[in-house]
């Protein structure tokens, strides 16, 4: 089932153009990859999912991006409920400085998803759980969320993504900060979470893509070359710049 | 080729080494200036904090207070205390003349009167009893007797006569002069009288004019500060009100001064020599010190606290108010102590609004007439009277300590605000 249907998305940056004209599927609960050079707009592509390009001025998007059939670049969509049904973890762990708990109900809060406090400690502890933190931390949640391990931290901040349930989320190069033993942590559960959630994953290891992933986008130069499920990119790609990208000519 | 490089090597070291010792002088220089400086305002100021008294026996003669038997409450009052005062002085020398019994008088504050009515209204038994009172001594001879006179002056230069001086050294002989800790430095209003003058009145026109300067700037600026930085598009009227604050920052006082007595007094008409005016004078010179460091301190907070924030689905309000706006608060605190220790030390706009004036209350509200801190250094170092040096010298004193005090909050909320952060 098609979660998220992208149909010519244009991306600019002022006169400049980041995207070409994007039209890309993405699977209900599969896991998507999008891998390329850097700099060729798979992070903008992912950060137009979820509007957050909007925080930044001078940048533009044309082109409609249909989630569960509604067109989240229409005027009548609601940011904030967007965001609430779209989570993202981004590239550099960005856990707030407030303590473990706080950082995993803050979500919740704002969206008002708990009548009392238990059920916000149930929330708390399931989303630490899902995110396999709660036994690391279940002693010390409300010691600061900021002296947690890199590792730790990312799976922190995955813990709050998923706290307000979101039916996607979206990865920014989650392991590109990470050690091979957390990267492997958070592969792990990458695949755990595609059971409840749709997962797009930006990432510059395609051997990760090829780990995680059942479907693969590849971006070059702003344009997407090819998409297909992740065998196919990797075993039998259709576009030659594919092939050459996948077996290291470049990039 | 390789000398070469040993002589660069050797070159490197030495320009390393000289630099070191430049600021090492440089860091000495400072601290020279600064002991020299702290030396010399304590060793006149100290004095200030003693106060000298004479102890003279007073006889409280029902007679000549023109008291009847059993006199009630009020009739202490209205009794009248100038010729027993006047009397307990002269007889300090039975064989005075009537000059010599006037110099005799002001030996002591004109106050005495008062001292000696203080005295019998505590104690109303008193009365047809003789008893050693404290009274204040002239400032002159408070001085002579700090060692800050010069008496081998010839006695036409000065202001104690010789009578007088002879007077106090027997009285200084005889344990009759005391020197106590100097209450009423901290307790009373300023006073043309330097015995009697104190800081109570600048002291806390100068609390009111920073509480009133804090209350209008912090609230305004940290509006405007969280606007400009978080919410106001980036265009050309946006830059231009930023190079405005900029410049306001670089207003000199005086000028705020000038505003606040055309606007605030000429078209508005709020109370002169008042804290309120002082304050709002001194809030519009405090606005832009405070606007900048909160500006500067919501630009350090790391972009990706307000990218969590928002891919949460925190609304761009939320995300200033929860994080962004916490996280910039110790900065901004500290900027804003800044501001207020500016304002604090701020001398010239008050005295064009008028808190120049000589306020002998002690104002308790900012509606009230008040001097400042500052200013009163300004007045004080202004007047003849040699017991108004060591005043100037412990006005200082005062005021720095209040500096001091205001930074040591300051650290300490900071510190309070960065555990919880961390």
């Amino acid at each position: 089932m098609i979660k998220i249907k992208a149909k010519d998305v244009d991306v600019f940056y002022g006169k400049k153009q980041a995207l070409f004209n994007i039209s890309l599927d993405i699977e209900e609960n599969q896991v998507t990859a999008l891998i390329g050079p850097s700099g060729c707009g798979k992070s903008t592509f992912l950060r137009c999912l979820n509007r957050m390009n909007d925080v930044i001025d001078i940048c533009s998007v044309k082109g409609e991006i249909l989630i569960n059939d509604f067109n989240i670049n229409d005027k009548s969509c609601d940011v904030v409920r967007l965001r609430e049904k779209i989570g993202m973890v981004f590239q550099k762990p960005n856990p707030f400085p407030k303590t473990l708990y706080e950082n995993v109900s803050y979500g919740p809060t704002i969206h008002g998803m708990a009548q009392s406090k238990q059920e916000m400690d149930e929330i708390v502890e399931t989303s630490l759980k899902k995110a396999a933190l709660w036994e690391e931390v279940k002693d010390r949640l409300h010691e600061p969320g900021t002296g947690l391990s890199g590792g730790q931290q990312q799976r922190l901040c995955i813990a709050r993504a998923i706290s307000v349930r979101p039916e996607v989320i979206l990865m920014d190069e989650p392991c590109s900060a990470l050690d091979p033993i957390a990267t492997a942590q958070i592969e792990e559960l990458i695949d755990e979470l595609k059971k409840e959630h749709t997962i797009i994953i930006v990432t510059h290891s395609m051997a990760q893509a090829a780990r995680v992933s059942q479907n693969t986008g590849f971006f070059h130069l702003g344009q997407l070359i090819e998409h297909g499920s992740t065998d196919k990119i990797f075993k039998n790609p259709d576009n030659k710049k594919t092939q050459d990208y996948i077996t290291g000519r470049f990039g | 080729m390789n000398k070469n490089k040993e002589q660069l090597l050797n070159k490197r070291y030495k320009a390393e080494q000289r630099f070191r010792l430049y600021g090492l002088s440089a860091i000495f220089m400072a601290l020279l200036f600064l002991t020299i400086f702290i030396f010399k305002i304590f060793s006149t100021g100290y004095s200030a904090f003693q106060k000298t008294w004479l102890i003279v026996p007073v006889t409280f003669d029902a007679e000549l207070m023109m008291l009847d038997q059993n006199p009630s409450k009020e009739d202490l009052q209205d009794a009248d205390y100038y010729d027993i005062a006047l009397k307990s002085m002269a007889d300090l020398d039975p064989n005075a003349n009537e000059d010599q019994e006037n110099e005799l008088k002001r030996m002591v504050s004109y106050f005495f009167e008062k001292e000696i009515k203080n005295e019998l209204l505590n104690d109303p038994n008193l009365i047809g009893k003789t008893k050693e009172v404290y009274l204040t001594a002239s400032d002159d001879l408070d001085q002579v007797f700090k060692g800050n006179y010069p008496r081998d002056l010839p006695e036409d230069q000065r202001r104690v006569s010789d009578y007088q001086l002879k007077i106090f050294d027997q009285l200084v002989t005889n344990g009759k002069v005391e020197s106590k800790f100097n209450i009423s430095f901290f307790t009373n209003a300023d006073s043309r009288e330097a015995e009697l003058a104190g800081i109570a009145s600048s002291f806390m026109g100068s609390i009111f004019s920073i509480l009133v300067c804090l209350m209008i700037a912090f609230p305004v600026a940290v509006l405007a500060a969280i606007y400009l930085e978080e919410f106001a598009p980036k265009n050309r009227f946006t830059d231009f009100i930023e190079v405005n604050i900029n410049n306001l920052a670089a207003v000199p006082s005086i000028v705020f001064g000038l505003l606040g007595l055309g606007v605030l007094l000429a078209i508005f008409h709020l109370p002169r020599s008042t804290p309120l005016v002082g304050g709002i004078t001194l809030s519009l010179m405090t606005l832009p010190t405070i606007i900048i460091a909160a500006r500067a301190s919501l630009k350090a907070v790391p972009p990706s606290i307000r990218e969590a924030a928002l891919a949460m689905g925190a609304s761009r309000m939320q995300t200033t108010m929860h994080h962004t706006v916490p996280l910039s608060m110790p900065g901004t605190l500290s900027g804003t102590i800044i501001g207020l220790a500016q304002a604090l030390g701020e001398t010239a706009p008050l005295i064009l609004i008028g808190m120049v004036a000589f306020v002998n209350t002690i104002p308790g509200s900012p509606m009230d007439p008040a001097a400042s801190l500052p200013v009163q250094i300004y007045i004080w170092a202004e007047s003849a009277e040699r017991g108004f040096v060591e005043k100037v010298s412990a006005c200082i004193m005062v005021l720095l300590g209040f500096l001091i005090i205001m930074n040591l909050f300051a650290q300490i909320i900071r510190h309070k605000f960065e555990k919880k952060w961390s």
